[in-house]
């Protein structure tokens, strides 16, 4: 069992059994959803649709629908690829860094945060899809031997790296997170009541019977697939960041891109987590296990990375001035006083100056705080892409060229669309799939749980 | 003994069935009842899989044979045509001329089809020169707007029907009159001639023939008339010319004969020459000559005189007027100390059409002695001879109801082009008018007959472009359309020809004998292999006398405008040409529009001095003359303060008159933009309205301009306009610094910092770094590279209209443009300088260098025109980041793109350091969008699509090949021959077209090539060079023949302090 030390704060309050903890969990699943959850549903689904449409008229038009041209070739495609894949850092690295490290405050976050991660990864993915001017023939991208002749992929590319890196990704987290369901859909399948319910829960436990052989698997699993989707975390972004580092273009060319983008990802992800958190917490009244120790564990996150990417930007900066380069002087000087300053001062001031707040106890401790900044900090890293993006290629090598981006409502179309789709996914989740993981919470119960803490046999124990 | 064969065994051994069956000619016969009799037949059966196999096999071969491929019909050729191979390409030799532009021409033909046009560089005295329109005019061809038939009052009718009617009303006038553009054809001239004699009888005036063009230059001619006693205009000479003054004469573009004009200019600026020309320019509005000037200086146009008379008076003439000197007094002392320097190896043009400036002109030209030496009076241009007082009376008699009673039009379109063409157009009515005219324009659509002319490329023609030289233009393909020849129509009229129809021989025969009664032992097919012929001419006695000058206006107080031409628009002919219509002006870029240009200094606090794709120009409106019109305000630097320009040639079918789909504005997603009274919406205004008429029609007035409510979106290619000092982009020096110094002071090439044996830092060259092997192409095979001269290139377009051509680039239409969408493979960058540069692409301080004031252009800027195309790097960046490896690199040295490979990611376009990649966003061939501009979506214009190249779908990138089929093409016959390539067979479709042979192609392996030469010159620098993608084009810098001492302070001191 856990051991903790008492002055800890519990990570689960109240005076929890293990039946409390299965009843809260399994709640929202088995009762009527209220009907906030249709409403938003219904929202969600709308936005997402819209979203769909307006990807098929662009797959029916031409990426002219887009607000792109000559000199900019990519825009808000590749910037909500990259804002969608950083989001989608965040479930991975609680779910196998924080495994790993033992860090057990994870527990109550970390499906959530992993199916986050999937629905983002899923966003991510359909914009290199669908920013193709031939998607229809997209698959040439994957090395499959073909009689088109000697026709093989180049792997010079970083955007086929991507495609290994982001179908590797997706593949590893969505078994991690898979496997975590499996003892939990066994306790829904346990408890539910109507046929179908018992049919489908009882598929998707694959057999589940709770046997001590069976626990030790799943331990062990975890422990492997967590080995294995650690490095993954490094390398996704590390590798999506790539696109741009290997390019010749000022402002993409950049050595320090892969630790800046792996915690500029981390950043937005936990950022991503604590918007979606704080609101399941109250609309699911799971305030006993996600509460602020939680909150503040992931500000401390936030801070830590928020900071990385702070210094990143102003080595940035710096060298960029030191390299006496002078189109990379100028795509700094282009940055932070050209036609997209605005742009530049919105990602800073979001992304470097709001993490610090992070400092003072009291605001870091404030739910209400944490939500506004979390909305903030990924409303900068949306920003920080599309400045790395589209102010480095707007203005390049030859001024004759330079050109201006005006996104057209196809560009924001599809945007939105991706974000009422990730959310018509995670409503989904929220209403069929347990959104803690009640058995691994049990298993910090006694060790961190408010009562067993609060009693005074606690310390005899240990 | 005849030798025995037998047919097999049985045969051989003569067995007892051989010998039985032997006479047997059907063996075994048995006949149907005998089989169906058989008491057998019913226990031989089929079995079920034996069925089954039989029923599988009929269904599949009934099923393959339903789904037979659609029947596309390849009808061979019975007798095969001689000339047409299928594939192989057919040149002739042709002569252009459209009533403006003229130029020996080269018509290439593919399966019959007229396909491109590039100029004669063999024969006929333009010498391989051409513009925009004359390459471009091939794609008129197959415009579907164009007249099939005859129209009769409007509606379709025979040629019988028209000719009779047309001769009836011709026989019963008291008055009749042939109004055309110059005439340069001495057969048409004759055919006139023969009307008018049969008309006029002796002495009769019954017929009257006026010469109008929409430019005139009649000023110039009343003026020679004045001082040499002829209404002429000499042989201008440009290459021969050590100072060239041009007093607003836009020579290399617009003004008279640019077509030759620019080849001689072209001459003249060689840096590496004996000696390099120097030009001044003073000039209101920044014309194509002017941004190529060595000293500009920026005059109101009712300064014109002032200069020219400054200059007179300090040559030691008596201008005859009152001489003072203005802002412009600097320039005015440079170009008369260079004048004096250069004496009669100079040439001074002015392209007013007053006749007193064109007298100063005269005068200047005889101070310095140029007559005799860059001016041939002997030798004549034929061009514009436009009576405009004549023109102008008889359009005021027809406005008036005096007009003859037939009006015949030949090649004009006086309603649109004359400043009172609206009451010319009421008066028409009531005469029986016919047009000799291709489009239902806005003259045709009024007048009883409409005789539709053949195009150019269907026609026999003949030239006198100068008094030295007869030229044919040949057809090149069968009539399209139930046309008829200009001449055929005269001489029908006239009684003295029937109509041949479509293959009509009458102005070929025609032709032919005004050949022969010029030259009768000259050869015409010989004539017709070569386009032109050399003509004696006789000696003039002309000389110069001096005479009063006529009155100058004096100066207006108020702004005054200037009516120019653009380059690719001209006088509005070629409006319904979308290749020309986008088109980028060669000094704004903007295309599909006019507009007002006005110096941004003067426009800061009133108008916008920015655009981009959303935000717009400010509107103005324009009075001059009591008429107004209201256009959007461009920021043009170097226009003169309190004057604008606008451009002539816009506005066309302003009451929606059928003149070609590409003439009107269209709508963001498709279709024509309509009035709100339903009509077709035209392209900018017409301001030909606004000329003011005296002795001759001037191009420039006071105006009064006043801000208007609005703005208005304007489609640039190119909306950044100046280098911000980069070196590594642009170079410039100054002839003096070029001549007297070694390479590195003016062109240093970059380098970088490594570390020697000794662990010492040295700076080594570029080329000595790399991250790469070194790419297979070097001293293996052809390496193709390229040469572009900035110093040469004059920008006026002609490459990028022939690249157009020659690759099927799509046309996009303005809304596309304007979001930064235009296709062009071939790009022509022009730059500005700024008060922060010494010269375009030097910075004067690094120190103080203000990014700010650096992206603001000079109020009277130095320019650049820097040809872009793909630079074929060695390597090349976007051939790392494709995906799918669609595009690669050829062991020729090109980087070449595979259409149907490409997926469409755009990175390579993203990481393309000189952004020449074009991606398809749309369907341009199909998508609706696309239908009123783009050619490749209508039946007709299709066919100017060379066969050799893809047309490109989609979602697929597309960029400069090097034009790629044409050196498959050359090397296939140098492999025919069995001999290598000759340096300077293979040209690409830019190197082919550029007046100036600024562009130069070639096999960079081949040591003693062209390319390789001027690839190691002292001038030669590449684009870029520090980030090493090792490019296959070479630039040449641009030296400009001025003096800098800034410039000499940074690149000579510079260079002593290492």
């Amino acid at each position: 069992m856990q051991k903790e030390a008492a002055i800890r704060e519990p990570l689960i309050l109240g005076h929890k059994t293990y039946h409390d903890v299965t009843e809260d969990v399994c709640r929202p699943i088995e009762d009527k959803a209220p009907k906030m959850w249709y409403i938003l549903f219904g929202i969600a689904l709308v936005i997402g649709l819209y979203g769909v449409g307006s990807i098929l008229y662009l797959l029916g038009t031409g990426i002219g629908v887009w607000g792109l041209n000559k000199t900019i070739g990519w825009a808000w495609d590749i910037t909500n690829f990259v804002w969608w894949v950083g989001i989608g850092h965040a479930g991975t690295l609680i779910s196998a860094v924080l495994l790993l490290f033992r860090q057990k405050w994870r527990m109550a976050i970390n499906r959530s945060a992993e199916a986050m991660t999937i629905f983002a990864v899923f966003m991510a993915g359909t914009f290199p899809l669908i920013h193709m001017g031939r998607l229809w023939v997209g698959y040439w991208v994957m090395p499959i031997p073909n009689q088109f002749g000697s026709l093989w992929v180049n792997f010079n590319s970083p955007l086929l790296w991507d495609v290994f890196a982001i179908s590797t990704y997706l593949s590893v987290s969505l078994v991690f997170w898979y496997i975590g369901l499996i003892p939990d859909f066994a306790t829904i399948r346990d408890r539910a009541k109507k046929p179908l319910a018992k049919k489908m829960y009882g598929i998707l436990s694959f057999g589940w019977s709770g046997r001590a052989k069976h626990w030790n698997r799943f331990e062990l699993v975890s422990l492997v697939l967590a080995g294995l989707a650690t490095p993954l975390v490094f390398s996704v972004h590390s590798i999506v960041s790539f696109d741009f580092a290997t390019s010749v273009i000022p402002g993409w060319h950049t050595t320090i891109f892969p630790p800046y983008f792996v915690a500029g990802a981390v950043f937005s992800g936990f950022a991503m987590v604590q918007t979606l958190l704080l609101i399941m917490r109250k609309a699911m009244g799971l305030e006993a296990y996600i509460h602020t120790k939680h909150v503040e564990y992931m500000n401390i996150v936030i801070m830590v990375t928020g900071s990385i990417v702070g210094t990143a930007y102003i080595t940035e900066l710096f060298i960029s001035w030191y390299s006496g380069v002078e189109y990379e002087s100028y795509a700094f000087i282009n940055r932070a006083t050209g036609p997209y300053w605005w742009a530049y001062w919105s990602m800073m001031t979001c992304n470097v100056i709001s993490p610090q707040l992070m400092w003072i106890r009291r605001l870091r401790r404030s739910l209400l705080f944490t939500f506004f900044i979390s909305i903030v900090v990924n409303i900068g890293m949306w920003f920080e892409r599309y400045v790395i993006i589209v102010t480095s290629i707007h203005r390049d090598y030859i001024p004759a060229a330079w050109s201006m981006h005006f996104p057209s409502h196809i560009d924001i179309a599809v945007y939105i669309g991706t974000i009422g789709l990730f959310f018509v996914f995670f409503l989904l989740f929220a209403r069929y799939f347990p959104v803690l993981a009640l058995n691994e919470v049990k298993t910090i119960l006694k060790g961190s749980g408010q009562s067993y803490k609060e009693s005074p046999d606690y310390h005899k124990h240990h | 003994m005849s030798k025995k064969y037998w047919k097999g065994i049985d045969e051989l051994k003569q067995t007892p069935e051989f010998i039985k069956q032997k006479d047997q000619e059907f063996p075994s016969q048995q006949s149907v009842e005998d089989f169906l009799a058989d008491e057998n037949l019913a226990e031989s059966s089929t079995a079920r899989r034996d069925f089954l196999k039989f029923l599988g096999f009929s269904v599949a071969a009934a099923t393959l044979a339903a789904c037979e491929a659609p029947v596309t019909k390849v009808v061979p050729y019975v007798v095969k045509p001689e000339n047409v191979t299928p594939g192989m390409p057919t040149w002739y030799a042709s002569t252009y001329y459209d009533g403006a532009s003229y130029a020996s021409i080269v018509v290439k033909t593919r399966e019959g089809r007229p396909i491109f046009i590039k100029g004669n560089k063999d024969f006929g005295f333009t010498q391989g020169g051409t513009n925009p329109q004359i390459i471009a005019s091939v794609l008129g061809l197959y415009d579907s707007a164009r007249l099939a038939q005859p129209l009769a009052k409007g509606q379709k009718a025979s040629w019988s029907t028209v000719d009779t009617a047309i001769r009836a009303a011709i026989a019963k006038a008291k008055k009749v009159t042939l109004l055309s553009h110059t005439v340069i054809s001495p057969s048409i001239q004759r055919a006139i001639a023969e009307m008018a004699t049969k008309l006029n009888g002796e002495g009769g005036t019954k017929f009257e023939h006026i010469q109008y063009d929409a430019i005139s230059y009649a000023g110039m001619r009343e003026a020679y008339s004045i001082h040499f006693g002829a209404r002429s205009i000499p042989s201008h000479d440009f290459s021969k010319a050590k100072t060239i003054v041009s007093v607003a004469a836009d020579f290399l573009s617009t003004w008279l004969l640019p077509t030759e004009f620019a080849v001689q200019y072209g001459m003249g600026r060689n840096p590496e020459a004996k000696w390099m020309s120097k030009h001044f320019q003073f000039e209101s509005v920044l014309s194509v000559t002017g941004s190529n000037a060595d000293v500009r200086s920026m005059i109101k146009p009712s300064e014109e005189a002032a200069v020219l008379a400054y200059m007179v008076k300090a040559l030691g003439g008596n201008p005859g007027m009152a001489v003072s000197a203005g802002t412009w007094k600097d320039a005015a002392d440079k170009a008369v100390a260079a004048l004096k320097k250069s004496k009669k190896e100079a040439i001074v043009v002015a392209g007013s059409n007053h006749i007193g400036v064109q007298q100063l002109v005269i005068q200047l030209n005889n101070l310095v002695g140029a007559y005799g030496s860059t001016l041939d009076l002997n030798n004549t241009i034929n061009l514009y001879q436009s009576e405009d007082a004549k023109a102008l009376k008889l359009a005021a008699n027809v406005a008036a109801g005096k007009g003859p009673e037939v009006l015949i039009m030949m090649g004009v379109n006086p309603v649109y082009s004359m400043p009172n063409g609206a009451a010319f157009a009421k008066g028409l009515k009531s005469i029986t008018t016919v047009a000799i005219s291709s489009f239902e324009d806005e003259t045709a659509s009024l007048c009883s007959y409409v005789c539709p002319d053949h195009h150019q490329l269907e026609n026999w023609s003949d030239h006198m472009a100068k008094a030295n030289e007869y030229a044919v233009g040949q057809p090149t393909i069968r009539p399209l359309h139930n046309t008829a020849s200009a001449l055929e129509s005269l001489l029908v009229w006239n009684g003295s020809a029937t109509r041949g129809g479509q293959d009509s021989a009458v102005a070929y025969d025609y032709i032919q004998a005004t050949y022969t009664a010029m030259n009768p032992t000259g050869d015409f097919n010989y004539l017709t292999h070569n386009s032109c012929v050399a003509v004696a001419t006789t000696p003039a006695a002309l000389s110069y006398k001096a005479a009063a000058l006529k009155a100058i206006p004096s100066a207006a107080s108020d702004t005054e405008v200037v009516f120019y031409q653009k380059a690719a628009i001209g006088n509005g002919d070629f409006a319904n040409n979308p290749w020309l219509q986008e088109m980028p002006d060669p000094i704004t870029k903007v295309t599909w529009d006019n507009y007002i240009t006005m110096n941004p200094v003067e426009m800061e606090g009133t108008y916008a001095t920015t655009y981009d794709q959303e935000h717009g120009l400010n509107l103005a409106t324009v009075t001059v003359n009591g008429k107004s019109i209201t256009l959007p305000v461009y920021p043009m630097p170097g226009q003169a303060p309190k004057t604008i320009g606008i451009a002539l040639g816009y506005g066309r079918g302003a009451n929606g008159e059928n003149i070609g789909k590409a003439a009107f504005q269209t709508k963001e997603y498709g279709g024509h933009a309509k009035t709100e009274d339903g009509k077709l919406t035209p392209i900018g205004a017409n301001v030909f309205g606004m000329l003011s008429t005296g002795a001759t029609l001037l191009y420039s007035a006071a105006a009064k301009v006043t801000p208007a409510e609005g703005t208005y979106p304007i489609a640039a290619t190119q909306i950044h306009h100046t280098v911000m000092g980069r070196h590594s982009i642009v170079r410039e020096t100054t002839l003096s610094i070029f001549q007297n110094n070694e390479k590195d002071a003016f062109n240093e090439g970059h380098k970088l910092q490594k570390l020697d044996k000794h662990g010492d830092h040295v700076e080594a060259p570029v080329s000595e770094f790399d991250l790469w092997a070194a790419h297979p192409v070097e001293k293996i095979g052809h390496r193709w590279g390229m040469s572009i001269d900035l110093s040469s290139c004059i920008g006026c377009g002609s490459c990028l209209i022939a690249c157009q051509s020659e690759n099927n680039v799509p046309v996009v239409g303005k809304d596309e443009v304007r979001r930064g969408r235009e296709m062009h493979w071939l790009r022509i960058d022009r730059y500005f300088a700024s008060d922060e540069e010494a010269a375009i692409g030097t910075k004067k301080d690094k120190e103080t260098f203000s990014y700010d004031n650096a992206e603001k252009a000079a109020l009277n800027p130095t320019v650049i025109h820097m040809p872009l195309m793909c630079h074929h790097c060695n390597h090349a960046p976007c051939e790392t980041v494709c995906p799918v490896a669609a595009t690669t690199h050829s062991n020729e040295g090109l980087n070449q793109m595979t259409y149907n490979r490409c997926i469409g990611t755009r990175y390579c376009a993203n990481n393309c350091p000189y952004k020449v990649r074009r991606f398809n966003w749309f369907n341009y061939p199909s998508y609706k969008k696309f239908t009123e501009v783009n050619p490749a979506q209508d039946d007709l214009g299709r066919m100017v699509l060379n066969p050799d190249v893809t047309v490109r779908t989609r979602g697929v990138m597309e960029k400069c090949s090097l034009c790629v089929q044409r050196i498959q093409a050359t090397k296939l016959v140098a492999k025919k021959e069995a001999r290598v390539i000759a340096d300077g067979e293979f040209a690409t479709a830019c190197s082919d077209a550029c007046p100036t042979n600024a562009i130069v192609v070639g096999d960079w392996n081949d040591l003693k090539s062209m390319i390789r030469e001027k690839s190691e010159g002292i001038r030669a620098y590449q684009a870029l060079e520090e980030i090493g993608v090792k490019p296959n084009v070479w630039y040449q810098m641009k030296v400009r023949n001025e003096d800098n001492n800034l410039l000499k302070h940074i690149q000579v001191a510079d260079q002593a302090h290492h």
